[in-house]
């Protein structure tokens, strides 16, 4: 078997093998959003008004939940100084790790964002604005929260720190989501937006992955 | 025992391609310590080499920088003909002192992943470390000795001539170091290079020695 193939096959094991991490950004999601109406106000116009908006920084924050995770534990275990050995450059197994995460972990989690926008009463056209978006924008903020986990490998449970370093770096991912909502909501024009946005992510996913595979090799050159 | 050993010998044989190790001038310097200075050696095809020395010597450093996994600070490692000794890191199977297993996974997945081999070579090695049965069993339900020879699996499947294990001994039994032995024996008797660390008295290898003293 090649070295992807038995990779894939690894990642999609592992994802069985944590049922608890798969649900976790999904109950958070569901719950956040159940909560916005009592917080707020049940009044469906308002909500409808921000409800794409809320959905979009619940599912960020859900996104971050496994972000620490993606390394750690193979760096732990030391699996991850195996990654070395196989006969592939390090960058391209790390595109291969985030695909699989992006894959299994973030893409079930957006098709759950219908059923908030439901619970928040969002009109359907911006409910599709909303999907697009997130699934434009996501290959773009994994990556990123990828190269914060990977700096951070090194120190025992950084937590959050890893999402710290990040942070600034999902800010004009947000401002241009927030854009094509306020947009969609308007009934204007989306393209352009939306077209910067897949610009944004096709450039994260191809050069973050050669950073984050030095900040890995880092990393395991100082442990020993 | 015996019968098994012999079951070794005579149903696995490796197809390995025997590769010259050899590293020039080594040395490293950590936290302004000099661990090691000018160390150079060949190591030919069927050499079994020994690094001892007391703890802080060097001797995980020097392995991890033989697997090209630390960057010395000076010096070069080579190994067959290829220069970059980063284009030929797949001849190299290192066992260090992490597990280097997940232990969300069972031990078949585990080989699976680690290695080229087949499923049945897979599930053979198992079998040859003594794990016949628990090949389903996640990592993370075994004891440590067995977490450990889960591990070590890996040198019955696996065709990397080059073998760097760091205190293979640890948390094994008297039965599985003597199986262990008996393996890089045969490993060694067909043209492969094998260098490990032990604070044990290996009993059954003939190994040279190369003796790194703990500088202050």
């Amino acid at each position: 078997m090649s070295v992807e193939h038995r990779f894939l096959v690894r990642e999609l094991k592992l994802v069985l093998a944590r049922p608890g991490d798969f649900f976790k950004p999904m109950w958070f999601l569901i719950l956040v959003i159940s909560m916005v109406p009592l917080a707020l106000s049940p009044d469906s116009k308002l909500l409808g008004e921000i409800g794409s908006a809320m959905i979009w920084v619940a599912t960020l924050l859900a996104l971050l939940l496994n972000a620490d995770q993606l390394f750690r534990d193979d760096f732990v275990d030391g699996v991850l100084e195996q990654w070395l050995f196989f006969n592939r450059p390090l960058f391209w197994l790390v595109i291969l790790k985030l695909f699989c995460h992006w894959l299994f972990y973030v893409v079930p989690l957006i098709l759950v964002t219908p059923l908030a926008g439901m619970m928040l009463s969002v009109p359907n056209d911006v409910m599709i604005a909303l999907l697009v978006t997130l699934l434009l924008a996501t290959p773009a903020l994994t990556c990123f929260s990828a190269l914060g986990a990977a700096l951070t490998l090194g120190t025992a449970r950084s937590g959050i720190l890893g999402v710290l370093v990040m942070l600034p770096l999902f800010v004009p991912v947000i401002i241009l989501a927030a854009g094509v909502l306020t947009r969609a909501s308007d009934g204007s024009d989306i393209l352009p937006l939306l077209a910067l946005l897949g610009a944004f992510s096709i450039a994260a996913a191809t050069l973050l992955p050669l950073a984050v595979g030095v900040a890995l090799r880092l990393n395991i050159g100082g442990s020993s | 025992m015996i019968c098994r050993i012999v079951l070794f010998r005579y149903t696995l044989r490796m197809l390995i391609k025997p590769k010259t190790l050899q590293f020039q001038n080594l040395t490293c310097v950590r936290d302004d310590r000099c661990l090691f200075a000018d160390l150079s050696m060949t190591l030919p095809p069927g050499s079994l080499l020994r690094v001892a020395g007391p703890n802080g010597a060097g001797k995980t450093t020097l392995l991890r920088i033989l697997s090209a996994l630390h960057e010395p600070d000076s010096g070069t490692v080579q190994i067959g003909e290829v220069e970059d000794h980063l284009e030929s890191r797949q001849e190299i199977l290192y066992l260090g002192h992490k597990p280097q297993v997940c232990q969300d996974l069972s031990i078949m997945d585990n080989l699976m992943f680690l290695t080229e081999a087949s499923q049945m070579k897979c599930a053979q090695a198992v079998q040859f470390v003594g794990l016949k049965g628990c090949e389903d069993s996640l990592v993370r339900e075994l004891s440590q000795g067995q977490g450990r020879r889960c591990g070590l699996a890996r040198l019955w499947c696996h065709e990397a001539p080059i073998w760097i294990l760091d205190e293979p001994y640890t948390a094994l039994d008297p039965w599985m170091v003597a199986i262990l032995e008996d393996r890089i024996n045969i490993h060694v008797g067909e043209g492969g290079v094998c260098v490990f660390t032990t604070h044990q008295n290996p009993t059954n290898l003939r190994f040279e020695t190369l003796e790194l003293a703990r500088v202050s």
